[in-house]
Formats: structure tokens, C-alpha cells, sequence
């Protein structure tokens, strides 16, 4: 099922591309993708988009943020500017996938567990800042899928 | 750290999405009383332990107002700490009262200026920022009913409404909305402008 669901997009965009460079300097393994591997996110069926994008944003609430603290003052708020803006919109997505039962279907049940275990298979600050980093690959499939 | 009381009348003052914490100053003959600044979201808050994040503009300050507008950049209930500073001394962290949340910003009417220029009826519009939207209502005055619309969602140096009947007056108000909060602004004044008259040449 679809969510149409208002974030504020160019606020967690802008957030993101304050910090963006911080974070992926702190990345050491670039030849590992935990969004894109081995499917990018663009393969993911529009039926399936609503049930994916409140995974992920569960994922990045649960899981990534809170070890992505640093030393910078000035990136940690960005961080938590970033946080507090996924938290407001997976609430609604939430809302919304009740509302409009989106089903979860094999394939981006299949495109999760994938993310969980490239997660898994690095170090917990490793996995959580490469997440941090790829956020733009998310942000540039939302709206595409827009 | 008793020896120096925590800050008091903690309060957020809040306008068009612009967010500033304020407290009363704490005296100390002959000494200059510093301050410092936290927040938490409601992330930190359910997903971090309850951590504090410091701003750092507004730490070891003097003044007793900080701009935490950068800060407060997501739709959730946030709270805010200060604490009186002198050398090494620190007070207790003075907190406020309940939670903020942008939402609650106080919407103004927007400031514009209604022109006509020659035939053309356009407006000028006072930027406010990223957040915000226009919406712009006009009317030919004597046509109340046919009012129409326009939004705005980039302010531009001037925007054109609409081509005006020679000698017509034609009236425009507008409203601010914000898309982040949902939210608008009620509406401005009204303005009236009156087009140029004809000034049909004839030859002799």
C-alpha cells in the first residue's frame, strides 16, 4: 500500500550535508555497502516501499544513531537533529502502515534482513557510522520514489 | 555548587519557527556569572539514555538568552537546561517546565506591500525563511466573490499576481503556512491598490 506521509525532507538533507564529510572520514571500509549490497534500494517493488522505508527508519532509530556519538559538539547536534526528524516521521509512517496495512512482501522482508546482516557483520560503531554515511542513499530513494 | 543558585524564569520565547531560551540573571556582588546550555529530544530522551547535548554558542556565556532555534529542528517535544557558572563553581541545572515543541511557535501575519505598476498588480513579500510558505488571496473589489489564490513557497524580490482592468481597484491578503508544523498564520491586512487608468492616445 502507499504512505504519503510530510517530512521535512530539506531540513534532515541539510542536517545530513553539514556532517556528511565528518562522517564518511570516519568510515575506513569503503568498499562495503550496507544499503546497496548486493541489491541497491531502487530494485525494491512500489508496493513494497511503504513497509521498507518504516523498516529502515526503525532501523536507523533503533540501531544506528545512538552509536554515532563523537568528540565534535557541533556534529553530535546535527545527529541529533537528524534523529529527533526520523523519530517525528516514523511515528506517521507507523501510523500509516496500521492504516493502510502495507503488508511487508518477500522481497523487501528478503531486502531487510540483507541490511541487518551487513550491519551485523561489522563492529557496532563500524556498522552504525557507515550507516550514518550512506544516509543519503536513502534520502536520494525516497524521493525519487516520491 | 549550592553556593551559587540555579537559574530561574526558564522559559522559551517562540515566533515565526525563530526559538530563543531565556532566564533570569544570577547575582553575585562583584563577579561575573556565567551560563551554560543543554537540550535533549525526544530521542535522547527514549533511545539514548536521556542524554544532554550541549549548544555550544551558549556555553560559559554571559548573556541570559540563547538562540536555539538550529537546534530544535524536529516536530518532537523537546526539553531545556542552564546552569550558572563562576570559575570553578557550578549550580544545579535549572530545567524547564514541561516540554517544547516547534508546533507551539507563535505564527504571525506576514508583512507585504501591494503594488500596482501600470496594469500589473504585484506584491512584495518579507522573506521569513526556509519554512515558510505564502498564501496569497486578491480580489477585484467589487467581485468579493471571486477571490483568488496563490502560493508562494520561494520568496522572490516581487511576485506577480495578476493583469488589472484599467481603472479597477484590486485588494490582496496573504497568510503564512508552515509545512514542517502544519500549520498557517492568520491573515494580513488587506491591501488595496487601483490600476492606471486608460491613457489612450488618439491622433489628431
Amino acid at each position: 500500500g502507499a504512505c504519503r506521509v510530510s517530512m521535512s525532507m530539506t531540513e534532515i538533507r541539510a542536517g545530513f550535508t553539514a556532517i556528511k564529510a565528518n562522517i564518511q572520514s570516519r568510515d575506513p571500509i569503503r568498499t562495503l555497502s550496507i544499503l546497496s549490497h548486493p541489491h541497491s534500494l531502487h530494485k525494491v517493488k512500489s508496493s513494497d516501499r511503504c513497509c521498507i522505508t518504516h523498516q529502515l527508519f526503525t532501523f536507523y532509530v533503533d540501531k544506528v544513531f545512538k552509536h554515532c556519538r563523537t568528540e565534535d559538539s557541533f556534529v553530535n547536534r546535527k545527529i541529533s537533529s537528524i534523529a529527533n526528524s526520523f523519530l517525528s516521521v516514523r511515528r506517521k509512517l507507523g501510523q500509516c502502515r496500521e492504516q493502510n496495512n502495507c503488508v511487508c512482501g518477500e522481497e523487501s522482508t528478503e531486502k531487510f534482513k540483507q541490511i541487518l546482516a551487513n550491519y551485523e557483520g561489522l563492529n557496532v560503531t563500524s556498522a552504525a557510522m557507515k550507516s550514518l554515511g550512506e544516509l543519503d542513499i536513502l534520502l536520494d530513494w525516497m524521493e525519487k520514489s516520491r | 555548587d549550592a553556593l551559587l543558585p540555579a537559574p530561574q524564569s526558564i522559559s522559551i520565547l517562540s515566533t515565526n519557527m525563530k526559538h530563543f531560551l531565556t532566564w533570569s540573571p544570577v547575582i553575585v556582588q562583584g563577579a561575573t556569572v556565567r551560563y551554560s546550555v543543554e537540550f535533549q529530544g525526544e530521542y535522547e530522551r527514549e533511545y539514548a539514555n536521556g542524554s544532554w547535548i550541549p549548544i555550544s554558542e551558549c556555553s560559559l556565556t554571559t548573556a541570559t538568552v540563547c538562540n536555539i532555534t538550529e537546534d530544535i529542528s524536529a516536530t518532537v517535544a523537546y526539553k531545556l537546561r542552564v546552569r550558572a557558572e563562576l570559575g570553578a563553581t557550578r549550580s544545579r541545572w535549572g530545567t524547564t517546565k514541561g516540554f517544547f515543541n516547534r508546533a507551539m511557535t507563535s505564527l504571525t501575519p506576514p508583512l507585504l506591500r501591494v503594488v500596482a505598476d501600470g496594469h500589473h498588480l504585484l506584491v512584495e513579500l518579507a522573506d521569513m525563511g526556509p519554512s515558510f510558505q505564502f498564501r496569497l488571496l486578491y480580489w477585484k473589489k467589487s467581485q468579493e466573490s471571486r477571490v483568488q489564490q496563490k502560493v508562494v513557497k520561494e520568496v522572490s524580490s516581487m511576485v506577480h499576481l495578476d493583469t488589472m482592468e484599467a481603472g479597477a481597484e484590486y485588494c490582496v491578503k496573504a497568510q503564512t503556512h508552515v509545512e514542517a508544523i502544519n500549520r498557517s498564520s492568520s491573515f494580513s491586512p488587506t491591501q488595496c491598490v487601483m490600476a492606471q487608468g486608460d491613457t489612450s492616445v488618439w491622433l489628431v
